[in-house]
């Protein structure tokens, strides 16, 4: 069997989910050897264009962006959008509700960044699946190792990646943590989208929904949670706000 | 009774950490709340617990558990995990010794649990006297709040000293190998007694019903408010079942490590209350509803599984209770809201009196050689198999297998030869992972087997009788191995009729064999599609179905209808068949839903309270037919 050829690619982020990636360590030398490893910034100088499967990281500012994102699909034929901002958008979604002149001008101020490219950006922020259409999703901030693995294992033999439509609360209760709420923190595990062993709530840390909501998510029932507990109407807009800006439910 | 003082009890759990071989586990603190964990020294133990986050059911349902590992570098090489260490749990609660026994009628009973067993039979409960009531739970109206079976030592500590009841041989040997015991005198025992009553008066909450009459007030009131109040306000998280101590059901994955050469098949605790817990291959959920999903969790306590197995799966312990964080999940709160209501008298399940044999039907696959295959439509393809044992598969017709594909995982699918021969055949859908799968393998693969599983059609019940066959779709898949059964063996049966429809004529399965029926006098058949699309031949009838049914003769009181196909044609075919003059119990159909583990304890395949796995998938319809969630 011929080795599938792999290509990592990253567009407006932090570039900490490859950093994931090449933690992986034993595994990452596992995974070298079932693909070959054509493009990948972070770790190595070679790149190719010839691949089959492409890891996408980021999202997507500018027209330029976009123009290699198209340039890639059409090379690729199984794109992975992995991490929040390449799944969603993320924090960067939160530049949204400003002008692109505004956003410009409180960053770069009165430098001179008229028609250079560099600069170009779109209205709003873009997720991957806004610009071309993407097989795979590898959602969370950062994306977890072990899902990681796990979905690249099924994509390498050829099975659907499936991500758990059922919340964070359910890995929280496997792991016999106290639930935040009784602490008096916030969380929105019971409306987020578990795969992450609720790496969060285990260090006793309120889920931010980096992940993003369930399928259906019980936003109502939620809402009702947290008036009960008493958590503030701007509190929880905080929180929701850092993953979750302008999404369905928030 | 044996008594010891309390630093003499301390010494005792101290000499078990330090010389016995097992892992020490007992309850400890964690934060403001209780956990069973490991003991690094008698200091940690807290017997004054009111209740554990977690129940000790999982330390024979683990949280995660592999079941085996696979090479996938040969063709077929499977390890079963059964390295499993002793160890002793201490300071389990009366109503959590209940929960355990109840367990192990499931996973002890009709089929044995290997791993469960193991798990079991290298544990040793340490079981403790309660001595501070949680404020959620409500054993003491369960009859919970004590137990007098279930351990193998029982302590009770009475401040000053530890009264210990021996519950089994082991127990005592325990005892006698590491602790300073006397006999006990009847001032303890008086204390004892005392420190029980003191307790079964602290519970503040209770339930107004009692549990035997849990099935009666549930079956009346399938419609009352509380239900739609109650489950409107849920998050659908699943923690009251995560937590449950009477909670059983699973879901089995399988993981290939990133370098492909090895996986793991693991199974993790699932729950009813999450929606994709009854999604088939196909997409659809089938407990689509919230208020069905918190329907079946209560009734599943109070009359599905009182029904099956003679006990209410509730103990009262509260961990729901304060699991759920919009308090709704309190099963003594929904009793005592119907508490008032009029009793009914419930349907017994269509439970059949002789259980299949528990032969070869453990969750470790048998190895089969696919020895033919066989496209038969663009999307459905045949599979001969052969299993390595050189066995016989010794099925029934109706019956199913699950089919096996390391990496992937299992999938249940029905045996379409008829009964016999050293060989028996499939034919698969391309719909899921394993079908995909399973699509791109040819003679000489090696793929998995588990079954014959399941209840098929009663061929022997069937003889002398008149057979009306009613197919839709992939049904006649499960069909044909009653009917090739039927028709080797024709003058067994009485008058035999076939209807069989699909959506159009390229998907008319077994053709050549359907031509056979030509020349045969000893049968009628019809058939017919949905829709013709222009350009293609069809000589029959175009239309449902049902459509076929007015066109034949048969004697309504003394005919047999056999109806398999997807569930929306049963609600016409039945309806059909009911205008028809065919009474309810001379109908018989084959259901499906996600059949998983087969042996009917996941629980995915529920329909209400009857596992399809094991009951059906074939039933007669009149046992069915007030199942809401049946058709």
């Amino acid at each position: 069997m011929t080795k599938p050829k792999v290509a990592f690619f990253d567009f407006a982020c932090c570039e900490g989910c490859q950093l994931q990636i090449a933690n992986l360590e034993e595994a990452v030398i596992d995974l070298l050897g079932v693909v070959d490893l054509v493009s990948f910034r972070e770790v190595m100088k070679e790149h190719s264009d010839d691949y089959d499967i492409a890891f996408i990281e980021g999202c997507i500012q500018r027209p330029m962006d976009a123009e290699a994102l198209k340039k890639i699909r059409e090379n690729a034929s199984i794109i992975v959008a992995y991490g929040a901002c390449a799944v969603d958008g993320s924090v960067h979604t939160l530049r949204n509700e400003f002008t692109k002149e505004d956003v410009l001008n409180e960053v770069y101020g009165d430098a001179d960044v008229e028609g250079n490219p560099y600069w170009d950006i779109y209205d709003k922020a873009k997720p991957i699946d806004e610009v071309v259409k993407v097989d795979v999703y590898i959602p969370g901030c950062p994306i977890d190792r072990d899902e990681f693995a796990r979905i690249v294992s099924d994509v390498l033999q050829g099975k659907a990646p499936k991500l758990p439509n059922y919340a964070i609360c359910v890995e929280c209760k496997k792991n016999e943590n106290i639930c935040l709420f009784e602490l008096g923190e916030f969380c929105l595990g019971p409306i987020t989208r578990a795969g992450c062993n609720s790496a969060c709530p285990n260090v006793k840390s309120g889920c931010e929904g980096c992940r993003g909501f369930l399928d259906d998510p019980r936003t109502s029932a939620h809402k009702e949670v947290l008036e009960k507990y008493g958590v503030s109407v701007d509190e929880m807009m905080a929180a929701f706000s850092i993953f979750q800006y302008g999404k369905e439910g928030s | 009774m044996q008594v010891m003082s309390k630093s003499d009890w301390l010494s005792f759990v101290d000499r078990l950490i330090r010389e016995d071989p097992s892992e020490i586990v007992g309850v400890k603190s964690k934060g403001p709340k209780f956990v069973f964990d490991e003991l690094d020294s008698a200091e940690e133990l807290r017997l004054d617990y009111d209740v554990t986050i977690l129940p000790p059911k999982k330390y024979f349902l683990p949280v995660y558990e592999d079941m085996m590992k696979y090479d996938l570098t040969s063709a077929f090489s499977v390890d079963k995990m059964v390295d499993i260490p002793p160890r002793i749990v201490i300071g389990v609660h009366p109503y959590d010794l209940v929960a355990m026994e109840q367990m192990d009628k499931v996973y002890l009973g009709d089929t044995t649990d290997e791993l469960y067993k193991a798990r079991r039979e290298k544990t040793l409960i340490i079981a403790s006297d309660i001595l501070n009531v949680s404020e959620d739970s409500f054993a003491g109206s369960m009859g919970t709040n004590v137990s007098g079976s279930g351990y193998d030592l029982l302590v009770t500590d009475l401040g000053d000293s530890v009264a210990v009841d021996v519950g089994s041989e082991k127990g005592g040997s325990l005892l006698s190998s590491y602790a300073n015991a006397g006999a006990a005198d009847d001032s303890v025992e008086a204390r004892v007694a005392g420190l029980r009553e003191g307790v079964a008066s602290g519970y503040s909450k209770s339930v107004d019903v009692d549990k035997a009459d849990w099935p009666g007030l549930l079956t009346n009131n399938h419609e009352h408010s509380v239900w739609e109040e109650k489950s409107d306000k849920c998050l659908e998280c699943g923690s009251c079942t995560l937590v449950c101590p009477t909670c059983y059901c699973f879901d089995v994955n399988d993981t290939a490590a990133l370098n492909l050469e090895s996986g793991v098949r693991t199974r993790t605790w699932d729950g009813c209350m999450m929606r994709d817990f009854s999604l088939v291959g196909g997409g659809e959920v089938f407990r689509e509803g919230i208020k069905e999903r918190y329907q079946h969790r209560i009734y599943r306590k109070g009359m599905y599984i009182p029904e099956r197995y003679g006990f209410t799966a509730c103990v009262g312990c509260g961990r729901c209770v304060s699991a759920c964080l919009p308090d709704i999940a309190d099963p003594s709160d929904v009793m005592n809201k119907l508490v008032t209501s009029s009793m009914g008298v419930p349907k017994p399940l269509p439970i059949p009196e002789a259980a299949p044999a528990a032969e070869g039907l453990a969750m470790v696959p048998r190895p089969a050689t696919i020895v033919r295959t066989e496209t038969m439509t663009e999307k459905e393809k045949l599979f001969e198999i052969k299993l390595d044992d050189g066995m016989p598969l010794g099925h029934g017709p109706g019956q199913f297998v699950e089919i096996s594909i390391f990496g992937v995982g299992e999938a249940p699918i029905s045996v379409s030869s008829a009964p016999g021969g050293d060989t028996f055949e499939i034919v698969v859908r391309k719909v899921g992972d394993v079908t995909g799968k399973l699509h791109g393998m040819d003679a000489g693969d090696k793929i998995g087997i588990r079954g014959p599983l399941g209840t098929g059609f009663d061929a022997e019940a069937l003889k002398g009788k008149n057979l009306l066959f009613i197919a839709g779709g992939l049904g006649v898949v499960p069909m044909r191995s009653l009917f090739n059964h039927v028709l080797r063996n024709r003058a067994d049966y009485g008058e035999v009729t076939i209807l069989y429809g699909c959506k159009d004529p390229s998907e008319l399965l077994f053709g050549s064999e359907v031509k056979d029926w030509e020349g045969r006098d000893d049968l009628v058949h019809k058939f017919t599609v949905d829709a013709c699309p222009e350009g293609e031949e069809w000589e029959h009838n175009v239309g449902v179905v049902g459509t076929l049914i007015p066109q034949v003769q048969f004697d309504p009181n003394d005919t047999t209808a056999i109806v398999v196909g997807p569930p929306i044609m049963y609600r016409f075919v039945i309806r059909d068949l009911k205008e028809a003059g065919i009474p309810d119990e001379n109908i018989i159909v084959s259901l499906e839903r996600r059949m998983e583990c087969g042996i009917g304890k996941c629980g995915h395949c529920q329909i209400n309270g009857v596992y399809v796995c094991k009951e059906g998938p074939v039933f007669n319809y009149a046992d069915m037919k007030d199942l809401p969630e049946a058709f």
